[in-house]
């Protein structure tokens, strides 16, 4: 990296918000050093294989593309409004996510841990909240169930 | 005017589909297809509206070329 060149916020702004093939955790991560940064947080949801009692198969995500991808760039302007960040990312799938793989990830890098954390859980947060971004989750008895709120709002459902 | 319904919505209504009914506004739009499909009411009455890729209010006044998105609550991550 010749460091004369580097754009922490050329490279953030050309991560795409939304991804219809698997998320390259590794290379996201290797884009979000930063000289400055003493603390990169990386939050990864992955796709489990159980929920509220049911054998996951897989889950489906929909999303109205280029609305959540503005949404997703609009969550990451607010946080670097609201905390010192020298990067935040954050990438959402499409489509079908097999059980173990990443569906979204976010990362902040900041001087220290603290607003690093705190962001990201911020971030995170909105996502799942506001994005127009929707999981249908495919169970291995054959049916589906398209998702409906997470921890924040049913306490028996892990997010 | 046409509809765009997204993720559970799409088991209640055509994913797409047109309606040529006079109808001024969200409100009203939203009663209509509650009345057309009374399982979807639920869904319908904590759904967001869009036209033109903006979110709309339920005041907003419908023209007749509106292509009109109707989301369900988010189910991201």
């Amino acid at each position: 990296m010749i460091l004369s060149a580097y754009s922490p916020q050329a490279a953030e702004a050309e991560i795409p918000a939304l991804s219809a093939t698997p998320l390259d955790v590794v290379a996201l991560l290797a884009q979000s050093h930063h000289p400055g940064a003493g603390a990169v947080v990386l939050f990864s949801g992955e796709v489990r294989n159980n929920n509220l009692g049911q054998d996951v198969d897989y889950l489906e995500y929909e999303a109205h593309e280029m609305m959540a991808a503005n949404m997703i760039k609009e969550i990451i302007n607010d946080a670097h409004a609201k905390w010192p960040l020298k990067i935040a990312v954050a990438q959402h799938r499409t489509g079908k996510v097999a059980i173990g793989e990443t569906a979204v990830i976010v990362i902040t890098s900041s001087a220290h841990r603290g607003e690093a954390y705190e962001a990201n859980q911020y971030i995170i947060h909105r996502i799942k909240h506001e994005a127009l971004i929707w999981k249908c989750e495919y169970f291995t008895d054959g049916s589906k169930k398209w998702g409906g709120n997470c921890s924040c709002c049913t306490p028996e459902q892990e997010a | 005017m046409k509809i765009q319904v997204f993720a559970v919505l799409k088991d209640h209504f055509d994913k797409e589909f047109e309606l040529s009914e006079d109808i001024k506004d969200i409100a009203s739009l939203k009663n209509y297809l509650s009345h057309q499909n009374a399982e979807a009411d639920g869904i319908l009455q904590i759904s967001r509206f869009a036209v033109h890729n903006e979110f709309v209010n339920l005041d907003y006044a419908i023209k007749q070329n509106d292509t009109i998105c109707i989301f369900p609550p988010s189910s991201g991550g």
